[in-house]
Order: structure tokens, then C-alpha cells, then sequence
């Protein structure tokens, strides 16, 4: 739609969300991820897309081992209107200390992004931001670059939603420790398809 | 009257839009699940939603309305009012309540006016009102544009938008496409009436309204 003025949304919750679900309303299936209370649609994945999502969790298994798990494209509870499915993110502890609820801290959370960089640097930042996700990382697929957001930082007079203070770009030539596991170097080559 | 003949300057319609940020955000807004009016009526029925949420459903989206002040409502108490008396028997003005208009919009108006009585609605919502009317204030541009295209696609023949920013009534009339539109569809024509005009539904030819008896 490109006319400028629209009406605002109804936010959801996730008990709302929640209960969508268990009516039968929407499958847990349906590519659907609520975040900052809208059903966002999730683009359909493409196999590079996939190909760097397998990639990324195979080296942040190697990088972080025992203590840790990786998940892929699973449910992760940041606030009471958010409830995305970030491609990647590492979780402290074994699956099953998450048989009752879903984490909410990760460690570390990762998208892939090519159409929706945008919504990978905006919307979805700020999400993570305001949820003190301390290391979020974005695999550009578009420019192949690896783009690092650290430091969540509160609405101020410098930003009018939150985001991350600290955002650096990472070349393919380039390493990076994640922030919780700061003895380990990931070559962003091995992260890219 | 042609709208081209409107000899009042509205200052609101022609304001530029500013080049805000958010909006130019809002334009690059990812697809959210849009429903169904049959899905929308299922999550009433189950009580998905809070009582009271002034939530409505405009072309597949869930839409909140803003909360209305004191001018806001009196004037659809008054404009009510003034259909009820123009109208007259075996004529439903509705205020506040929902309209099944497509498949994927159940919006509800500040006023309706519908053929019958109650009783005649007791199964399912009205679909075609015979004149409907927003009042506006700060939601004067979507009463315009975002509503008055969802209107002009469903072919309801009489838009009113009480404009209480330029203290004017909006006629709108003759849906007819346009591409450019939010929902492809627009009013052709627009006459606007002051205070001190008289305006008749097309549904009650034989009746006339003073505007400023809608007028908060």
C-alpha cells in the first residue's frame, strides 16, 4: 500500500497470541512470528537463506559446545507483544530446561537477511533492543557482509526507538567472538553460503 | 455542485504530508496476517478480544480507533439525532456499530443509517447503509482517504465526514475506481458544506438539514 497515512494496528499479546493457537486459529506451523504485537507474515525461505541458517548453527555449536544449545527458527519470548522466531539463536543450559516455556535470554540471536534487512536492522533491533538481547547479529546476505549489534540502548534524544549503540560491519575476510563466548574466533566465511 | 465548485478553502485539504520518518517506515512495513470478516466474527465469538477494545476490521487489518473526546462524541449524538428527525420511520440510525461490509471489512461507523428496524439486524450486521457518516478529527486524513476508498469499494452512494477541524461537513459521492486509491476505489465527487449550509441524504430527498445542527 503506498499511501502515506494509515491507521494504527492493534497490538497484540501474547496471551492473545497464545490463545489464537490454542483455538486453532493459527497452527504453530504457519509462518507467522508475532513481534512488538503484529502477526508479521514471514517471507518465504529461499535455499540460500536456509543454507546460511544451517551454516551459522553448525558454527555456533563448534564455537560455544557444552552448556549451550543452538536453535533454529524457534520461538523465543522476549515481552508481552513479542514472541519472534529468530532464525539462530543460542540458548544457555539443555532443550530440556525449556519444556515448560520458551527461553527468553538468549545468548546470542542471529537473522538472515536479504528482503528483509530492512526489517532485520529495524523493527526486529529494536525488539531484540528493548528486550536487552546483548549480541545480535545480522548474515547480509545481500552485501555478504556479517553486521554485529551490541550495546541495546533506550529511546533518548539520539534514537526515537530503541537499537543497539554499538553496530559494526564484518567482511568476509573478518573473525568474530560472540560476546559470550569471547575466546573463540567464527570466520564470517563460514557463515556465508 | 461539482466538487470544483466548493468555494471553501479547506486548510486540511491541502496540507502537504510531512516527510516523517515514521510514516516513510510505515510505507516499508512488513505483511502482518491479515483476516477474514468470517475469521474476525469467530474471534468475537470466542472472546479473543477484550471487551470493550475499539478494535475494528478495515480491509483485512485489525484497526484501532483513537479514543474519542468530548466534541467527537456530542457530535454523533447530535448528527443522530438530526438523521432520526430527516429519516423519520422505517429507518435505523446506528451509532458506533459494526457494518459487515465485505469479505474482509467490518468497520464501524460513527453513524449509519440502514433500511428497517432492530429487529431486522438481530442475526446478522447490516451490510449497506443508506448513508454513513465519520466524525473526524485527528483521524480526518484516514476518514478521507484510508475509510472513504473502503466505502467507495463497497458502493455505499452517501459519505459524510463531519470535519470538526475546519468545522465543515464532507459529501462524498459517485464511487468510481482509481487505482491510486488505498482499496482502488473513490468518491468522484466532493461538495463541501459550512455552518450556515443545509445538506439532504440522497436516501430522504424530501428532507434538509441544518449542518449546524451537527456541529458540536
Amino acid at each position: 500500500m503506498k499511501h502515506a497515512v494509515r491507521p494504527g494496528l492493534h497490538r497484540w499479546t501474547r496471551l492473545e497470541y497464545e490463545r489464537l493457537i490454542d483455538h486453532d486459529f493459527l497452527r504453530e506451523d504457519d509462518p507467522i512470528e508475532l513481534l512488538d504485537g503484529l502477526l508479521l507474515v514471514k517471507e518465504p525461505q529461499h535455499s540460500r537463506h536456509r543454507t546460511a541458517v544451517l551454516l551459522v548453527a553448525k558454527a555456533l555449536e563448534r564455537a560455544f559446545g557444552e552448556g549451550w544449545f543452538v536453535q533454529t527458527q524457534s520461538p523465543l519470548i522476549l515481552d508481552d507483544r513479542s514472541e519472534p522466531e529468530p532464525d539462530v539463536c543460542v540458548v544457555q543450559g539443555v532443550p530440556r530446561d525449556y519444556v515448560d516455556a520458551h527461553p527468553t535470554r538468549p545468548a546470542l540471536v542471529v537473522e538472515i537477511a536479504d528482503s528483509s534487512l530492512r526489517l532485520a536492522r529495524g523493527r526486529k533491533a529494536a525488539a531484540y533492543a528493548r528486550a536487552r538481547i546483548a549480541d545480535y547479529c545480522i548474515v547480509n546476505l545481500i552485501d555478504r557482509v556479517l553486521e554485529t549489534h551490541r550495546e541495546p540502548a533506550r529511546p533518548g534524544p539520539a534514537r526515537r526507538h530503541w537499537g543497539y549503540a554499538a553496530t559494526a560491519t564484518h567482511g568476509a575476510d573478518a573473525a568474530i567472538a560472540p560476546l559470550a563466548a569471547p575466546s573463540t574466533r567464527i570466520p564470517v566465511t563460514d557463515l556465508l553460503p | 455542485m461539482r466538487g470544483d465548485e466548493a468555494r471553501i478553502c479547506l486548510r486540511t485539504l491541502t496540507q502537504p504530508e510531512p516527510a516523517d520518518t515514521m510514516r516513510a517506515m510505515a510505507s516499508y512495513e512488513p505483511r502482518t496476517r491479515r483476516l477474514s470478516r468470517a475469521e474476525y466474527d469467530r474471534l468475537i465469538e470466542l472472546g479473543v478480544f477484550q471487551p470493550g477494545e475499539d478494535i475494528e476490521l478495515i480491509g483485512g487489518e485489525l484497526v484501532v480507533a483513537e479514543p474519542q473526546g468530548a466534541p467527537h462524541y456530542t457530535a454523533i449524538r447530535k448528527t443522530a439525532k438530526a438523521l432520526e428527525a430527516a429519516f423519520g420511520p422505517g429507518w435505523e440510525v446506528r451509532t458506533e456499530g459494526p457494518i459487515g461490509l465485505d469479505d474482509d471489512s467490518e468497520p464501524e461507523p460513527d453513524i449509519a443509517v440502514v433500511p428497517g428496524n432492530p429487529d431486522d439486524y438481530a442475526r446478522a450486521h447490516p451490510s449497506h447503509p443508506a448513508l454513513t457518516v465519520e466524525v473526524a478529527e485527528s483521524s480526518l486524513a484516514i476518514d478521507r482517504q484510508h475509510k472513504g476508498s473502503l466505502y467507495a469499494r463497497a458502493g455505499l452512494a452517501d459519505y459524510w465526514v463531519l470535519n470538526l477541524v475546519d468545522r465543515v461537513l464532507e459529501v462524498y459521492r459517485e464511487p468510481a475506481p482509481d487505482s491510486e486509491a488505498v482499496f482502488g476505489w473513490r468518491y468522484a465527487r466532493l461538495d463541501v458544506f459550512d455552518g450556515a449550509a443545509r445538506v439532504t441524504p440522497l436516501a430522504a430527498p424530501g428532507s434538509s438539514i441544518a449542518v449546524s445542527l451537527l456541529l458540536p
